[in-house]
């Protein structure tokens, strides 16, 4: 391939990205951006998102980093089919997860019923928002922590051992800080995934404003009639998710330099 | 070559003209969700009356299939639920002149299995009762809106903050009320009669006779459609005995003036 021709290739892939993201800004008249986001729609979606994916991501690292730290270091009999199983919703499409989620967890569902007995509905509440979060983007996150765990080198791990370190403090103290640029990384490609979650949770947890109606659903709701809030919302999400991903490169960056 | 074109031109007038030679190709009509089943078959209707002609479906909010003509999207004629779109768009020059050919009629529905105790209109306002509406700005929103005016009339004027209070969820087109309803999730929900004829799981409750609000379909030719004559005469085939008579068997109300 000629110097040229590669040039180009490269020039296409980029700007087959930033041209549909430019013409949201070229939309945009001057001064609408600061206009359609102080409309309560979008404040009240924007908070949500912040408290929802707050959540998830704490349910997630909670959760998620002992899961992975246990399948990457500990393998047991069929922890790969179980890996591979929590990975499913990375390729699933949104839209079966969000029936998925309600036939589990609707107040008909397998799961829904038990708790309707108990008096707690899930479908149509913030909770429902969360779960939608978490099963389409712990996986993402799961993943990057099996990775990062399983890149420890072992000997660290018999040293810490043989220093007396418990299973726990060995986790803690040890497996954590060691995989730390792993986790930060895949925590913040997951949150960003939960912050885009838009069709299990419209199918699951419906779109009512200051409740379910997250930044992508107010924006999807907005397009009808508020353009100018549905746009500055747009430009809000593609921001943070810029920052995402470059806080993930300068911190992969910093994290892998050897100590 | 401008007497070229001339010929062309006046050949072509003479085709649509005459009803041996009928315009042939294939057209893209942008429907309203609402009117899938009544259109599927009067598409095949449409082209085993027309040989050569293919007719494709795009079936949406009509608020989003309008936006999508405004952005130059290749439709040749629209058929929405509402009037406000059609008369929008025809002011900007986009669609000709809307036709009426259909109304529909709002309802309140329910899961058969009726899992929130509905007896009649009035137990959308009992508390605890979840309640799936049309989003403000589309058309079954707007019209469910104008519906729950008309019942805090017949109710007394709490029933409308009753029920604003009991909605869970706030949906963009019918199919997403429809989904919430077919699930058992939601309790009752305001659509069309021909989305309760065309679901399985759903059953109507007619509302009290003041409030009953009949909207009217209309359908317009695209001005940008690169095959106007097939456009114009599917137009004609809608509001023609076939199309009335696939309308009428899927619950849609005739013409209104």
């Amino acid at each position: 391939m000629t110097r040229i021709g590669a040039g180009a290739l490269v020039a296409l892939a980029a700007a087959f990205v930033i041209v549909p993201l430019l013409a949201i800004l070229l939309r945009l008249p001057p001064g609408a951006l600061a206009d359609g986001l102080s409309e309560p729609a979008a404040v009240d979606a924007l908070l949500l998102s912040l408290r929802t994916t707050t959540i998830a991501l704490a349910i997630m690292l909670a959760v998620g980093t002992p899961v992975a730290f246990v399948l990457a270091r500990r393998p047991f009999p069929g922890a790969r089919i179980v890996s591979t199983i929590l990975e499913l919703p990375v390729v699933l499409p949104p839209a079966v997860a969000g029936v998925a989620l309600l036939y589990a967890f609707g107040r008909f569902g397998t799961v829904g019923g038990v708790l309707r007995a108990a008096g707690v509905e899930i479908a149509f509440t913030t909770a429902a928002v969360v779960l939608a979060q978490l099963f389409v983007a712990a996986p993402l996150y799961l993943r990057q922590a099996q990775a990062a765990f399983a890149a420890i080198d072992p000997r660290l791990e018999d040293a810490a051992r043989s220093c007396g370190a418990g299973p726990t403090r060995l986790f803690l103290r040890v497996a954590v800080p060691v995989a730390a640029g792993g986790l930060v990384a895949g925590a913040a490609l997951a949150w960003a995934r939960a912050l885009g979650e838009f069709g299990a949770t419209l199918l699951f947890a419906g779109s009512l404003q200051g409740v379910t109606q997250t930044a992508p659903l107010a924006i999807y709701a907005l397009l009808d009639g508020s353009t100018e809030s549905a746009l500055g919302l747009s430009v809000v999400l593609v921001t943070i998710s810029f920052a995402v991903l470059i806080g993930v490169r300068l911190s992969s960056r910093r994290w892998s330099t050897p100590w | 070559m401008a007497c070229c074109a001339l010929v062309v031109a006046a050949c072509g007038d003479d085709q649509a003209a005459t009803s041996t030679e009928r315009p042939t190709g294939g057209v893209t009509v942008f429907a309203a969700s609402s009117l899938e089943a009544a259109f599927r078959t009067i598409g095949d209707a449409f082209e085993a009356a027309n040989p050569g002609s293919t007719v494709t479906f795009q079936f949406a909010g009509s608020d989003r299939l309008a936006t999508q003509i405004r952005e130059g999207a290749p439709a040749d004629v629209y058929a929405a639920a509402s009037e406000k779109y059609p008369i929008e768009l025809a002011g900007e020059g986009l669609v000709g002149e809307p036709l009426g050919f259909a109304s529909n009629t709002l309802t309140l529905a329910i899961p058969t299995a009726n899992p929130g105790g509905i007896v009649d209109a009035s137990s959308i306002a009992a508390p605890g009762t979840k309640v799936v509406l049309g989003a403000e700005g589309v058309p079954i929103g707007d019209a469910t809106r104008k519906v729950l005016g008309l019942l805090g009339e017949v109710y007394g004027n709490q029933f409308t903050g009753k029920v604003v209070s009991n909605v869970v969820s706030e949906e963009q087109d019918v199919k997403g009320i429809v989904a919430k309803l077919e699930t058992g999730e939601a309790d009752a929900g305001f659509i069309y009669v021909t989305d309760v004829a065309a679901s399985s799981g759903l059953t109507a409750i007619t509302l009290p006779e003041g409030a009953m609000l009949t909207v009217s379909y209309p359908i317009a030719v695209v001005r940008a459609s690169r095959n106007a004559d097939v456009a114009a005469r599917f137009v004609e085939f809608v509001r023609g005995v076939d199309g009335q008579a696939a309308l009428a068997a899927v619950g849609f109300g005739p013409i209104t003036p």
